[in-house]
């Protein structure tokens, strides 16, 4: 009798053990089990459904337990515009491989392609999303990665556009090698903690290619800005590192390549502004290092309102920009030194490599054009040269205390 | 002919006359610029905007950012307050007889969860469905003020 129940509970043992080794359901559009939904709702936590190639309508797919779902041959889940597509609340979920297209849109409801909320360690990857109101959403979430995936919509009216990669109230979210296109804004943060963006492609977007809103403590590295209606914006936020990232054509009248507003103790490094209406933006924002960055062929290099104090402008190459420097106010709260002016004229008598005359980056021209706007027809002219050079030996109406004084000689590389 | 003319003229010059009292400018989606934070303005169920005394308009992407700069600005001779109608979006509502409903699961661009209604039937109704609370103008002033304005909306997390 002993033996018997002892056997009893071994069998009883092994069968739990080899249940919680995960098991595998596959869902095909032919097999025992075709719709997603449902698999998901029969499998035990910590089993990976496996969906073939196909077509699935379906939509409002909700993961409440830790799953593993890969689609193989990238299957399509169609949500036919509705709702969301997929939403994870549990911890420990992944998703790869699949596509997901026509989410609902909504005035009130940010649909998404993938919502993950309240939920941690999750692993989005390599999944193709297209035609989507919002595309991967994170709400109060810890950890997790988001890997891979491109996003893209084509739907160019804003009001019906929604943000690739969202994210709200996180913590600690790896954003990386993603692509997106054609949404509101590429990659959205609000209160946004330790984020890390890196490698990622966020092209002509309707607004910003990256938007920061009250995030604090995140880097973000080697990613690409390029053609988005208002380029990257930064905004009440600190300690946010910015490496080597590219921010080229962003064109238009409120367009910048980097926008920052009230930002504070933060680093722009080794980034290259190219072709912008104005490559560095900055309101409101004090304590920032702008060191060795390249900003080329922009029309505006730096337009810094009065409002920014103690930001420094070190060793960056300044080349071919229309202007500059721009500023609102006669006085002057920010340094620059040892940067390279393509534009500065002086000369090197003693060949160290440093100018012998400091470089005054805010032209006279510039100011005119601050107070009358239609005076830009006289670019380039003679008379604006003149009086530029007049205004750089003998400052009248620029800042007289914003100035380079030790500008490089050559390119620094 | 020549008396029709005049006629006009003069029509349409006393309509340019009278016509001088300020009124809310449409705005441009995509391309105009919040006053406050500087953002795109992108969602015209938020869109709001201050006129001054000379009928220049300063848009806002929210209503928050029009409370904030209504809180801080002291330039602008202020005219009047614009808030766009969440339920009928071409409608523009002056911010002092607006409703407003601060509801968490009504996102708004800065974040502080905030719509305009016309009427307060219609906020009721709408805090039916969402919850949250109704708000008068000059309480939605008080929130910028204590939830933004005193500088530690960084380190206040929804957790």
């Amino acid at each position: 009798m002993k033996q018997t129940a002892c056997i009893f509970f071994t069998v009883l043992i092994f069968m739990t053990a080899v249940s919680s080794i995960e098991a595998q359901i596959t869902v095909s559009q032919d097999g025992e089990h075709s719709s997603i939904a449902e698999a998901v709702s029969m499998a035990m936590p910590g089993d990976t459904i496996t969906v073939t190639e196909g077509i699935y309508r379906e939509h409002d797919i909700r993961i409440k337990k830790p799953l593993t779902l890969v689609g193989e041959g990238r299957p399509v889940i169609d949500g036919g515009d509705n709702g969301y597509i997929i939403l994870i609340t549990a911890d420990s979920v992944t998703v790869s491989g699949f596509e997901i297209i026509n989410t609902g849109r909504s005035y009130i409801r940010d649909y998404a392609a993938i919502m993950i909320e309240k939920a941690s360690d999750f692993v989005i990857e390599d999944n193709r999303l297209d035609n989507v109101f919002f595309g991967i959403y994170l709400a109060e979430t810890n950890r997790g990665v988001v890997r891979n995936n491109h996003v893209e919509s084509y739907d160019r009216r804003e009001a019906s556009s929604g943000n690739g990669i969202h994210l709200w109230n996180v913590k600690n979210p790896v954003i990386e090698n993603n692509r997106v296109t054609g949404m509101r804004d590429g990659i959205y943060l609000e209160f946004a903690e330790n984020a890390r963006i890196m490698g990622n492609i966020s092209n002509d977007n309707n607004r910003y290619g990256l938007h920061y809103m009250f995030s604090n403590g995140g880097v973000y590295y080697e990613n690409t800005f390029r053609r988005n209606g208002a380029g990257v914006a930064v905004m009440y936020s600190e300690n946010v590192d910015m490496k080597n990232n590219r921010f080229e054509n962003n064109w238009g009248a409120t367009s910048y390549g980097l926008l920052l507003k009230d930002i504070r103790n933060s680093t722009i490094e080794g980034n290259r502004f190219y072709r912008n209406t104005t490559a560095i933006y900055s309101e409101s924002s004090s304590n920032i290092l702008i060191r060795r960055n390249d900003v080329e062929l922009n029309g505006w290099a730096v337009n810094i309102k009065s409002s920014s104090a103690r930001n420094r402008f070190e060793e960056n190459n300044f080349i071919e920009n229309s202007f500059d420097v721009r500023t609102d106010s006669p006085r002057n709260n920010n340094h620059f030194e040892g940067n390279y002016w393509s534009a500065y004229e002086g000369y090197d008598l003693d060949r160290d490599g440093i100018g012998d005359v400091p470089y005054r980056p805010v032209s006279l021209f510039s100011i005119i054009i601050d107070r009358q706007p239609e005076s830009l027809i006289l670019m380039r002219s003679m008379f604006i040269r003149l009086l530029d050079t007049a205004e750089r030996i003998a400052p009248v109406l620029t800042p007289k205390t914003l100035f380079d004084e030790k500008p490089k000689m050559t390119r620094i590389q | 002919m020549r008396g029709g003319s005049i006629l006009k003229i003069f029509i349409v010059t006393a309509v340019l006359i009278t016509g001088c009292e300020p009124t809310p400018q449409p705005i441009e989606l995509g391309s105009d610029q919040c006053a406050y934070c500087r953002m795109m303005i992108t969602e015209q169920e938020f869109g709001s905007q201050v006129l001054n005394k000379q009928g220049r308009s300063f848009k806002f992407d929210s209503v928050e950012c029009m409370a904030a700069f209504d809180l801080t600005d002291e330039q602008v001779e202020v005219h009047s307050k614009w808030v766009p109608d969440f339920l009928n979006r071409d409608t523009w509502l002056l911010a002092e007889e607006a409703r407003y409903l601060h509801s968490e699961t009504l996102r708004s661009p800065m974040g502080m969860y905030l719509s305009a209604y016309g009427s307060r039937e219609d906020a009721e109704r709408m805090k039916e469905e969402y919850g949250g609370s109704i708000l008068s103008y000059e309480e939605v002033r008080s929130l910028v003020r204590e939830e933004w304005l005193s500088g530690n909306r960084n380190n206040h997390m929804h957790h």
